[in-house]
C-alpha cells in the first residue's frame, strides 16, 4: 500500500450543497448500525459503503458528513477509508472490471482476460474509459480459484471465461448502461 | 476407532449435505437452501439438543472432537473456546454450570466469524456460504450459546457480493423463527427450563484487505479502524474486539459444529486420521478447493489425511490433459509448495512437519502441470504478499517491496547468481526470527518464496547469469565483480 503525501493544509476540499449522505442514509446509521456496536467507529465501513454504493465513489465531503454524523474526527474516516482498497477516493467507471491476477487464475491464462479487456476498451489497467463508463482494474485472489480465470463485473462474478466471452460481456454491459441502466 | 492411515470411508457429505457435489450429487443441483429445506433435512437439530446441554458439556464435546480451525493455523476450537474468562455476576461469584438454565444476564463477549477468505487459492468458506447458509447460522447460535456471547459478526470479504446478500435473506429468516434477536434462541427457550438466551447476528463486510483475515486485523476492521493486526498477548478471548473477550472462528469450522453435537465427537473422531508423526490429530472430513491444472477443479468434501495424488486423481478428474503433476501450492499461498516429488503428501496437519511446507493451511490446492513457469509462480505470489503487508513491521513492509523487485528481475533474465542468494537471505529473514514482525503473513512470504526457491532451484539458475568472482589478483588485470 502506498503512502502518497501531498501539502494537506493547502488542499480544498471540492464542496456542493447539496448533502452526500441523504436523510435515508442518515436515519438507516442511526437505527440499524449504531445499535449493533459499542463505538459509532464501527459504523464508518458500512457508512462508506453506502455513499460508495449510491454514488460508485466516496468524495471528501461524504466523509466530513459521515465524521459529524458519527461524532468522530474527519482523521478517522479519512484514515479508514484510505486503508481499504475497494473505496475509491476519485471517480471510477460505471462499470468496474476486476480481473483476478492471483495464482491459481494466472496459471490458467488471467493475462489474456487483461488483453482483451485492454484492446476492448483502448485502456490500461487501472484507467477509465473517456465516456466514463469502464474502469479496468486487478485485483488479488477473488475467492473463485477453482473457475479460473475470474473476472467481477460490477457486482457479478464471471467463471472459467475466455478472452470472447470478455468482450461479449462488455458489449452487454455497453448496451445496459446505454440503455439508462446503472451497474 | 480413530484411523491411523486413510482409508476412505465416507458414503456421504457431511458439511456439503445440502450442496450437491460429485461423487454423491451432481454440482448442477445446487441452490441456496432456505429454512424451511434447512430444517426439513434435519437442521437446528443440533441447536435444539444443545439446548438441553450444559455450556460445559457442548465446550467439552467440541474438545473431545479434536475439531481444529479450518481458516489456516489449525488451534484446537474445544480449547479455544475455553480460555473466555468467566463471567461474574453482580455478588461477585462465577456463573458456572449450575447457572445453565437461569438468567445471566450477558454483554460483551463477542463472537467474530471470519468469512473473509482471500488466501489465493481459497474458495471453501463461499460455497458454504452461498448455498448453506443456514448451517452457519446454526453453528453460530451453537457457539454463542455454548461460551455465553451476546453478538455475532459475520466479517465478510467485500467482493462477496452474492453471499453477503444470501446470508442478510437467511439471517432474516432466522430472526423471524426465533434463533436471534429477541425471541432468543429457539423462542423463549421452549426447550430448557430457564429463560431465553438472547444472541444478535450481523453481517459486516469488509472491504478488500487481504490483512483483515488475521484475526487482530479482522477485529480492528469491525472496529472501522484499517486493519492492522495487534501485537498479542493479549490474545482476544481475553480482550478481543472492543477490548472484551471475543472468539474468533472460520466459517467451515463453526459449520462442523451442528453435527459434532448432532452425532457426538466419538463420530467425528472415526473420520480422519490420527497424526503419524505423534501430533495431535487431524479428524474429520474437510473442504478441499482444487484449483489450477486440473481436469475438474472444485471444492470436494474429503477426509483428512487423503494424499494429493488421490485428490486430483478420483476427485478431480486427474491432471488437465494428462500432463504430468509439477508441484502444487499446499493450501493457500502462505503454506509454501510441495515439490514434484510430493504429489502422494498426505493433506493433514501433519504435513508441515513431513513435506517442509508451513502447514496445511486452508487445505486448498493448486496444482501446477509440468509447462508452469515456477519463477513465474513465485514472482506472482511475491507481488501478493507485497500488495497486502498491511506496512506496520519494517522487514514484511520493505523486505516484501525489494523481494518482488528481484525476482521480477530473475524472471526477466537480468539476474545473477547472486540475487537468488540475496532473494533468499531477504525471504529469510522475513518473519523467522520470532517477534520482528507482528503477524503471520510474512511467515507466510517466508514460506512461499524460500520452498520454491529451494524446491526449484535448478529452474532459477538457468534464469540468472553467473556473478563473475574475483579468484585471484593478477597483476595489471582488473577483476570482474
Ligand atoms: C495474514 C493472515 C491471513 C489470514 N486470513 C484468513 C482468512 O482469510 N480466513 C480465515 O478464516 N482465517 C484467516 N487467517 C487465520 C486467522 O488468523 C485465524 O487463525 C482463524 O480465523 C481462526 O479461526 P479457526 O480457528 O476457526 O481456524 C489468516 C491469518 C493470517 C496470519
Ligand atoms: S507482518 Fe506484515 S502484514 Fe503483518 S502486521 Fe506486520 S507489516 Fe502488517
Ligand atoms: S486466484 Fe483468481 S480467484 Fe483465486
Amino acid at each position: 500500500m502506498a503512502w502518497i503525501t501531498k501539502p494537506s493544509a493547502t488542499e480544498k476540499i471540492e464542496r456542493r450543497g447539496e448533502a452526500y449522505l441523504t436523510d435515508a442514509m442518515r436515519t438507516s446509521i442511526t437505527d440499524d448500525f449504531i445499535p449493533r456496536f459499542e463505538t459509532t467507529m464501527a459504523c464508518i465501513l458500512p457508512a462508506l459503503h453506502m455513499i460508495q454504493h449510491e454514488y460508485g465513489w466516496i468524495p471528501k465531503q461524504a466523509m466530513e458528513e459521515i465524521a459529524r454524523h458519527l461524532e468522530v474526527a474527519p482523521a478517522d474516516v479519512f484514515d479508514t477509508a484510505t486503508f481499504y482498497e475497494e473505496y475509491w477516493l476519485k471517480p471510477k467507471g460505471k462499470c468496474l472490471i476486476s480481473v483476478c491476477r492471483s495464482i491459481a487464475c494466472e496459471v490458467c491464462g488471467q493475462q489474456e482476460i487483461t488483453d482483451a479487456v485492454r484492446e476492448k476498451l483502448g485502456i490500461e489497467v487501472s484507467e477509465t474509459t473517456d465516456d466514463g463508463k469502464f474502469t479496468l482494474v486487478e485485483l488479488e485472489c477473488l475467492g473463485a480459484c477453482g473457475g479460473a480465470p475470474a473476472i467481477l463485473v460490477g457486482e457479478t462474478l464471471h467463471e472459467k471465461v475466455t478472452p470472447e466471452q470478455v468482450v461479449e460481456i462488455i458489449d452487454r454491459v455497453e448496451r445496459e448502461i446505454d440503455a439508462g441502466g446503472g451497474h | 476407532m480413530p484411523k491411523a492411515k486413510y482409508e476412505n470411508s465416507l458414503d456421504r457429505h457431511y458439511l456439503l449435505k445440502n450442496i450437491p457435489t460429485p461423487p454423491f450429487g451432481d454440482v448442477k443441483a445446487r441452490h441456496i437452501v432456505s429454512y424451511d429445506e434447512y430444517v426439513g433435512n434435519g437442521g437446528y437439530q443440533g441447536l435444539r439438543k444443545t439446548l438441553t446441554m450444559t455450556p460445559n458439556e457442548i465446550i467439552g464435546e467440541v474438545k473431545q472432537s479434536s475439531l481444529r480451525g479450518r481458516g489456516g493455523a489449525g488451534f484446537p476450537a474445544g480449547v479455544k473456546w475455553s480460555f473466555l474468562p468467566p463471567i461474574k455476576l453482580a455478588d461477585g461469584t462465577e456463573v458456572g454450570d449450575e447457572h445453565a438454565g437461569k438468567d445471566v444476564p450477558v454483554e460483551g463477549r463477542y463472537l467474530a466469524v471470519n468469512a473473509d477468505e482471500s488466501e489465493p487459492g481459497t474458495f471453501k468458506d463461499r460455497l458454504l456460504m452461498e448455498c448453506d447458509p443456514h448451517a452457519l447460522l446454526e453453528g453460530i447460535a451453537i457457539c454463542c450459546y455454548a461460551c455465553r456471547l451476546s453478538k455475532a459478526y459475520i466479517f465478510i470479504r467485500g467482493e462477496y457480493h452474492h453471499q453477503a446478500h444470501v446470508l442478510e435473506k437467511a439471517l432474516k429468516e432466522a430472526y423471524e423463527q426465533g434463533i436471534f434477536g429477541d425471541k432468543g434462541i429457539i423462542g423463549s427457550g421452549e426447550n430448557t427450563a430457564g429463560p431465553r438466551f438472547r444472541v444478535d447476528c450481523y453481517v459486516h463486510r469488509g472491504a478488500g484487505a487481504y490483512i483483515c483475515g488475521e484475526e487482530t486485523g479482522l477485529l480492528e476492521a469491525i472496529e472501522g479502524k484499517r486493519g492492522w493486526p495487534r501485537t498479542k498477548p493479549p490474545f482476544p478471548a481475553i480482550k478481543g474486539l472492543f477490548g472484551k473477550p471475543t472468539i474468533i472462528n472460520n466459517v467451515e469450522t463453526l459449520c462442523h459444529i451442528p453435527d459434532i453435537i448432532n452425532h457426538g465427537a466419538a463420530w467425528f473422531c472415526e473420520l480422519g486420521v490420527e497424526s503419524s508423526v505423534g501430533g495431535p490429530p487431524s479428524f474429520g472430513t474437510k473442504l478441499m478447493g482444487v484449483s489450477g491444472h486440473v481436469e475438474r477443479p472444485g471444492v470436494y468434501e474429503c477426509e483428512l489425511g487423503i494424499p494429493l495424488r488421490t485428490l486430483v486423481d478420483e476427485f478431480c478428474g486427474g491432471m488437465r490433459n494428462g500432463k504430468k503433476f509439477k508441484g502444487a501450492i499446499a493450501g493457500g499461498v502462505s503454506m509454501g509448495v510441495l515439490g514434484p516429488d510430493q504429489f502422494d503428501a498426505e493433506l493433514d496437519f501433519d504435513i508441515g512437519r513431513k513435506y517442509n511446507v508451513l502447514g496445511l493451511g486452508t487445505a486448498c490446492p493448486t496444482v501446477f502441470d509440468e509447462d508452469t513457469d515456477m519463477v513465474a509462480v513465485c514472482r506472482n505470489i511475491s507481488r501478493f504478499f507485497k500488495h497486502e503487508s498491511c506496512g506496520q513491521c519494517t522487514p514484511c513492509r520493505e523486505g516484501s517491496g525489494w523481494l518482488y523487485q528481484l525476482l521480477c528481475k530473475i524472471e526477466s533474465g537480468d539476474g545473477r547468481t547472486k540475487d537468488l542468494d540475496l532473494a533468499l537471505e531477504i525471504a529469510t529473514s522475513m518473519g523467522t526470527m520470532p517477534g520482528t514482525t507482528i503477524c503471520g503473513l510474512a511467515d507466510g512470504n517466508n514460506w512461499a518464496t524460500r520452498t520454491i526457491m529451494s524446491k526449484y532451484r535448478e529452474e532459477f539458475e538457468a534464469r540468472v547469469k553467473p556473478t563473475y568472482v574475483p579468484v585471484a589478483m593478477t597483476v595489471g588485470a582488473s577483476a570482474k565483480g
